[in-house]
């Protein structure tokens, strides 16, 4: 659990952090969000102390970071950046292995490690490991930052725009890649973007920041129906929070379940079950029905979905 | 790359065929003052030499003109070859020309000869470049074609040639110049080096100390060598007089301790220069994420900043110390030794072969230094 309890940060005359106060759950996700310059990066950086604060303290399950052995405190967290940071000089393994090496870990233990984080980031091909970060493109660098992050198994994870420098793409899948780590080991984690549809994908809360204040910590749904000012519904864009909505909406949750699963008409295009209710609206607009079929990992058809509950479900 | 013809070797090989027939091969002189008579290519070398040596030539330039998939491979072999049989050219010279019945007649070689020298030698890194080869292998044929050399002079093929005549005269003072050379040059940049990594440190931890820095040995830098030199006899005259402890380490106003705070003063500038630049320019992110990821300022400095900036440290190294091999040249006069001093004494005699004795050495460690430290440079660039 991280705690922020009136944190502040003074650059000369610029307040960049003006008395942000704040609680990240264990094993939850807080997304950081607003425009260039709000603070995001210095308030990220108080938390593992790069930055001193100047007001204010971070509590790390419960305790002050401040009273925390400096090496102890950050080793326990990992910390990705945009543009990676990795060191060109070293080998993916070693880049890897970064911190149990730090942590003095057994040599053995260390490329048992970086295998286990290359099977978990799906970079477990043959001499991977030997490259150097020059070798790699933009997303399998990203990757290798993420897995030198996970490396130690800290409880925290500090994220500053990690994918900010990639393409469209590239980013989509390695968002996915974070909601399925995330499920997988459950890290409480800072995540700071200005992109608010990747806030809305992979936050448990978010934080809107402007000009050093928060101005409304929420889940996501919360922050699309009931934004606290002007300026939060102006990020989230009045005009299309109705499908930025949907976006957050798993098929699951709003079908209509068979008692038993059925065979497929393979005619009739269908959505999976973890899809967002915005991919079946999107499918049924293209299609131009009133509802699809539901598959499971099979196949096999084990529900459906109709327009009817999508809008059930948007309000 | 194999398509087009490359002109820097046709024209630079058609302008060694035209030199190395147009002007001489090779010197006749009766002794050490009295000037000699030149010999053309054919007189020198003979018929079947000259015409192999030509048309090997015709081919190298014609490889050059026309697409072939190996040819920078084959240009590499042939003006190799050239360049190892060159002082084999000389011993042929020799025994052709060099009258057996007078004991002071010497061989000197003309300007044809250093044509045949340096010509090829330009084209050789031209094919070397286009090869895309590694300094380790510049460094190799470096040294097969020093190994010809001294195989040529060893064998006593070339024994009349005028500058190996010199030193015939003075092996040991030879011996001698090159041991002081090296100290001189080496120490200077050795100690240079550590102040030079003090400055800089200190320069990344203070600002306050950059322009200061910069501006004294910027400063030094611009006094001319000789003055430099010069300007420091007196106030080590004085000490010297003061303090018999420094007299008795050989420390006076002219000799080798002039020399070696006049070298280190100029070696300051490059080694300080590359070294600041290389520590400061390990890109802020990484030193973000090292300090980030729990790295203490001692690690981050050992394992990431200084073999970062390791190449461009040994590139300020590479420079001193070229630099300093030649400056040491000018330090023989204020009495440091080195090969300057042949070369000053040469000039004093009017005896180019003497000042020949002390340049070629000079010029020869130089190139040796380039290379080594170049290779050096390479290969921690390409596997850090
Ligand atoms: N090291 C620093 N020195 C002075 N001002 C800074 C420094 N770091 C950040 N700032 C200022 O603080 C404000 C917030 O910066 P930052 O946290 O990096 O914003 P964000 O990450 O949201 O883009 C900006 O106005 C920036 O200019
Ligand atoms: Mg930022």
């Amino acid at each position: 659990m991280i705690e922020l309890k009136g944190v502040s940060r003074r650059f000369g005359e610029v307040l960049a952090v003006n008395a942000i106060s704040l609680v990240v759950e264990t094993g939850e996700v807080c997304v950081l969000v607003g425009s260039s310059g709000c603070g995001k990066s210095t308030t990220l950086r108080m938390i593992n102390r790069l930055l001193p604060s100047t007001a204010g303290e971070i509590l790390v399950d419960g305790k002050n970071v401040c009273d925390t052995d400096l090496q102890t405190l950050r080793l326990n967290m990992g910390y990705v950046i945009q543009g990676t940071g990795l060191f060109p000089h070293w080998t993916v393994a070693r880049n890897i292995g970064l911190v149990p090496g730090l942590l003095k870990w057994p040599e053995a233990r260390i490329r048992e490690r970086v295998d286990e984080l290359l099977q978990l980031l799906g970079l477990d091909q043959e001499g991977f490991v030997d490259k150097y970060p020059h070798q790699l493109s933009g997303g399998q660098a990203q990757r290798v930052g993420v897995a030198r992050a996970l490396a130690a198994d800290p409880n925290i994870l500090l994220m500053d725009e990690p994918f900010g420098a990639l393409d469209a793409i590239t980013r989509e899948t390695l968002q996915n890649e974070m909601l399925r780590i995330k499920q997988q080991l459950g890290k409480t984690t800072v995540f700071v973007t200005h992109d608010i549809d990747e806030a809305l994908r992979l936050a448990d809360r978010i934080a809107v920041m402007d000009q050093g204040r928060l101005i409304q910590y929420d889940a996501p749904e919360a922050i699309l129906r009931r934004p606290a000012s002007l300026f939060v519904e102006t990020l989230v864009g009045s005009q299309d929070r109705g499908l930025k909505m949907t976006g957050l909406q798993r098929v699951g949750d709003a079908m209509q379940r068979h008692l038993h699963p059925r065979p497929r008409d393979l005619d009739k295009p269908g959505v999976r079950e973890h899809e967002t209710l915005r991919q079946a609206l999107s499918l049924m607009l293209w299609q131009g029905t009133e509802s699809l079929p539901v598959m499971d990992e099979d196949g096999a058809e084990i529900g459906i979905i109709s327009r009817a509950q999508i809008w059930a479900g948007g309000h | 790359m194999f398509s087009s013809p490359n002109r820097v070797i046709v024209v630079l090989g058609a302008l060694t065929l035209t030199l190395a027939w147009v002007l001489d091969f090779g010197v006749i002189q009766p002794n050490r003052i009295v000037a000699g008579t030149g010999y053309g290519l054919g007189e020198a070398l003979g018929l079947v030499a000259s015409v192999t040596f030509s048309v090997g030539m015709v081919m190298i330039l014609g490889l050059g003109a026309v697409a072939s998939r190996f040819r920078y491979s084959l240009l590499t072999a042939g003006l190799l070859l050239l360049l190892l049989v060159l002082p084999w050219g000389l011993a042929l010279f020799a025994e052709r020309q060099l009258p057996g019945s007078s004991t002071y007649a010497r061989t000197a070689m003309g300007a044809g000869f250093w044509c045949l020298l340096f010509l090829p030698a330009l084209m050789l890194g031209e094919c070397l470049q286009r090869l895309r080869a590694g300094r380790g292998l510049a460094l190799i044929l470096l040294a097969l074609v020093l190994t010809s050399w001294t195989l040529a002079v060893t064998s006593g093929d070339i024994d009349s040639l005028s500058i190996l005549k010199e030193y015939a005269a003075r092996p040991d003072q030879f011996r001698a110049a090159l041991s002081d050379h090296l100290a001189l040059a080496l120490s200077a940049v050795a100690i240079s080096l550590v102040l030079a990594f003090v400055l800089a440190l200190m320069m990344v931890r203070r600002v306050s100390w950059r322009r200061p820095v910069f501006g004294v040995v910027s400063f030094l830098q611009t006094v001319p060598s000789l003055a430099l030199f010069g300007l420091l006899i007196a106030p080590l005259s004085a000490l010297s007089a003061t303090f018999p402890l420094l007299q008795q380490l050989g420390i006076q106003g002219i000799g080798w301790a002039p020399a070696l705070l006049a070298l280190i003063a100029y070696s300051l500038l490059p080694m300080v220069r590359n070294t600041f630049v290389a520590l400061t320019d390990v890109p802020p992110t990484l030193l973000e994420a090292g300090e980030g990821m729990g790295m203490n300022a001692r690690q981050l400095f050992f394992r990431v900043k200084l073999p970062l900036a390791m190449p461009v440290i040994l590139e300020g190294i590479r420079v001193t110390i070229i630099q300093a091999i030649g400056l040491t040249a000018v330090a023989a006069l204020i009495g440091a030794g080195g090969f300057g001093t042949f070369i000053f004494q040469g000039l004093g005699q009017a005896a180019m072969d003497l000042v020949l004795l002390g340049a070629l050495p000079t010029v020869l460690l130089a190139l040796v230094a380039d290379a080594v430290l170049s290779a050096l440079a390479s290969t921690m660039r390409s596997a850090p």
